[in-house]
């Protein structure tokens, strides 16, 4: 406690300076000014909250803990160790001669690109990824503009049937795929997107996860910024774009990852609307899956060239989720 | 339900003052009333399009199907059966397999969507910035592998000539032929998938709560106990109830390609769960009746459950203030 209040007190009285400064200009009568500045009070106490995360952490080690910090980090380190190790031994055995595949060393030594041969010889890699990569880009974007617009709608409004609206998206997990499929398929022969990247991405884009979760933190933006905006005259459009998404960066970050992953994940669709030859990457293991029977090493190469441009994508956009953090934790 | 009606009274207000008398309120506030309702709609507009038209009209079409037999042949002819294909789903043994499985896919799951997660995120709230991140980092790192991939992998571990095997000394046990470790065995592939995912989702939702409930109570001498189980968990509870109904949802989903790579469904289907079942259905034995049919069933069973759990969401999503 000691250790954060410094940190929110200034912030709290150089906002409401700030706001009481900026009232007398939009409200004209004394009665008016006491009210927002009352108002303003209340926004910065519920907006001073999330940017406190690390000072009300930092209260909290100062105390007595249950689990010393070593035992913490033990059980972080089990833990990522069980989620990094089966990745690990995919790897590992890729890079084993075809004939070691069965070595239970730790690490693969003599190294061999044997298997990598093998696959690049039987799958044609280059086109797998860039099909796969295309798809999962577009979908994503197109989702996330798609959803922004659609949580916004849930979000900043009260409006005739939301709660009926709402329940459309919330059922959309409850409609199986399997029911969809065909119909669907056959509505894509209709228009012409069979066999086409386009095939794959169009029926995707709405997707009811992002509009749930971005709805979830928009709820949790203080609303008390939204209804200031408002005050200086901005539009919902304008509002949205420079208020909400610049706030809701680190989410955005993640969910773009997530739906990304998703659309690249996803098999089924893309194996009822592409031709096999020029298909997705997921497909190019199958068949090598069934066509290679115990050749391990070569179908632990061919997973693992699926899932090294995801793995350096995350990388990338790791960082700026880090980043998000840190700036938001700093100020 | 309080901040609804401090929004509805803010965008009352600047209304107000510009009327001078209350005849000339009336008529622009019809005009801006219409013009003010719009906005939602519009905004919702492409979302609602793609729903209507990929899932929705496709789900009334399934409607229709499930009261004739058909096999997909558009040169075949559909035959009206009314409710013989909700009679047969009803008394296939087969269903009553696929939905138990799915209940144990569900009940295995929770732990590593919900409890685990709950754990882990309180846990490395403490800890570091930069470790916590690192962490982070590493157990999100399932998730980015292809299902497909996934289950090579897995399948390469399980193989009776494989890791774990070797590992244990258990000979050449075959975890996904055995009917009585093929279940557990996709289980553990799923949840090691889940895991990291579901760290990430609680974590927001606990960097998404005012540290100031903790710091007010704790000035009031509450335990670290006290704070937990009265203030962070119940303020947590709206992201605990979402993770819920992901799990409850999706676990069928999540597992199918599971499913589909490693077992389809065996051995003695062992492994198979709803969804799989209406694939077979569908585009293996392609009865489309019975598959549409089994279909709704399942969407009427899920709704319920839904139902239930988004009542009891809403219930406690207004706690926070």
């Amino acid at each position: 406690m000691s250790i954060s209040e410094p940190l929110t007190a200034p912030s709290a009285s150089a906002g409401a300076a700030a706001r009481s400064a900026a009232a007398p200009s939009s409200a004209g009568a004394a009665a008016k000014d006491a009210a927002a500045a009352k108002d303003a009070a209340a926004a910065v106490s519920c907006s001073a909250g999330p940017e406190d995360t690390g000072g009300g952490a930092a209260a909290g080690t100062s105390r007595r803990r249950w689990l010393p910090t070593s035992g913490r980090h033990l059980l972080m380190i089990v833990l990522s160790l069980f989620s990094l190790f089966p990745i690990y031994w995919m790897f590992a055995s890729s890079f084993r001669r075809p004939g070691d595949v069965n070595d239970n060393s730790l690490f693969p030594w003599p190294l061999s690109l044997e298997n990598y041969r093998i696959v690049f010889d039987s799958l044609d890699v280059g086109t797998l990824l860039a099909n796969t990569f295309v798809i999962a880009a577009v979908t994503a974007v197109g989702q996330l503009l798609v959803c922004l617009l659609a949580a916004y709608a849930f979000a900043a409004w009260d409006f005739r049937g939301k709660g009926l609206l709402f329940l459309l998206f919330v059922a959309t997990w409850l409609v199986p795929f399997q029911v969809t499929m065909v119909s669907n398929y056959l509505v894509l022969s209709n228009i012409g997107l069979l066999n086409t990247l386009a095939g794959v991405i169009v029926p995707n884009l709405c997707s009811a996860l992002a509009v749930l979760m971005l709805r979830q933190h928009m709820q949790a933006f203080p609303r008390e910024l939204l209804d200031a905006a408002k005050m200086d005259g901005r539009g919902s459009w304008t509002t949205l774009w420079t208020v909400v998404i610049p706030n809701l960066r680190p989410v955005l970050a993640s969910l773009s990852i997530l739906l990304f992953i998703t659309a690249w994940n996803d098999y089924l669709w893309p194996a009822l609307v592409l031709p096999r030859a020029n298909s997705v990457v997921q497909l190019g293991i199958r068949s090598f899956l069934g066509a290679e029977g115990d050749a391990w090493g070569a179908i632990m190469a061919a997973s693992g060239l699926a899932c090294l441009p995801i793995f350096a994508i995350y990388l990338v956009m790791q960082r700026q989720v880090i980043d998000a953090f840190v700036r938001s934790g700093l100020r | 339900m309080f901040v609804e009606a401090a929004l509805t009274a803010a965008t009352a207000a600047p209304t107000s003052p510009a009327g001078s008398g209350e005849d000339s309120a009336t008529r622009p506030g019809l005009a801006h009333r219409l013009r003010g309702a719009a906005p939602p709609y519009l905004y919702l507009l492409p979302a609602l399009a793609c729903l209507v038209l990929w899932t929705y009209k496709p789900l009334v079409e399934a409607a229709q199907l499930s009261v004739y037999h058909w096999n997909l042949l558009p040169t075949s002819p559909k035959t009206y059966v009314g409710l013989a294909n909700f009679q047969r789903v009803l008394q296939l043994p087969q269903l009553r397999g696929a939905a138990l499985n799915t209940l144990w896919y569900v009940l295995g799951l929770l732990p590593f969507s919900i409890v685990l997660p709950t754990v882990i995120a309180l846990v490395t709230r403490r800890l570091g910035e930069r470790s916590r991140t690192a962490y982070r980092a590493m157990v999100f790192v399932p998730m980015l592998v292809a299902p497909v991939a996934t289950a090579a992998v897995w399948r390469w571990l399980y193989d009776p000539s494989g890791l774990f095997n070797r590992l244990f000394g258990l000979g050449d046990h075959n975890w996904l032929r055995e009917e009585s470790t093929a279940l557990p065995a996709v289980l553990a592939i799923c949840a090691w998938q889940m895991l990291g995912f579901a760290v990430l989702v609680v974590s927001a939702g606990l960097s998404g709560i005012s540290p100031d409930y903790a710091e007010a109570a704790e000035m009031d001498g509450a335990s670290r106990w006290q704070i937990l189980r009265w203030i962070t968990l119940p303020l947590l509870r709206p992201t605990l109830l979402f993770m819920l109904l992901m799990t409850v949802l999706l676990s069928g989903q999540w597992t199918f390609p599971l499913i589909d790579v490693l077992t389809q469904g065996g051995p003695a289907d062992s492994t198979t769960n709803v969804y799989y079942l209406l694939w077979e259905f569908g585009f293996r034995s392609m009865d489309s009746g019975l598959a549409s049919a089994a279909g709704l069933v399942f969407f009427g069973c899920f709704g319920l459950l839904a139902a239930g759990l988004v009542k009891l969401a809403d219930r406690f999503s207004f706690h926070d203030d």
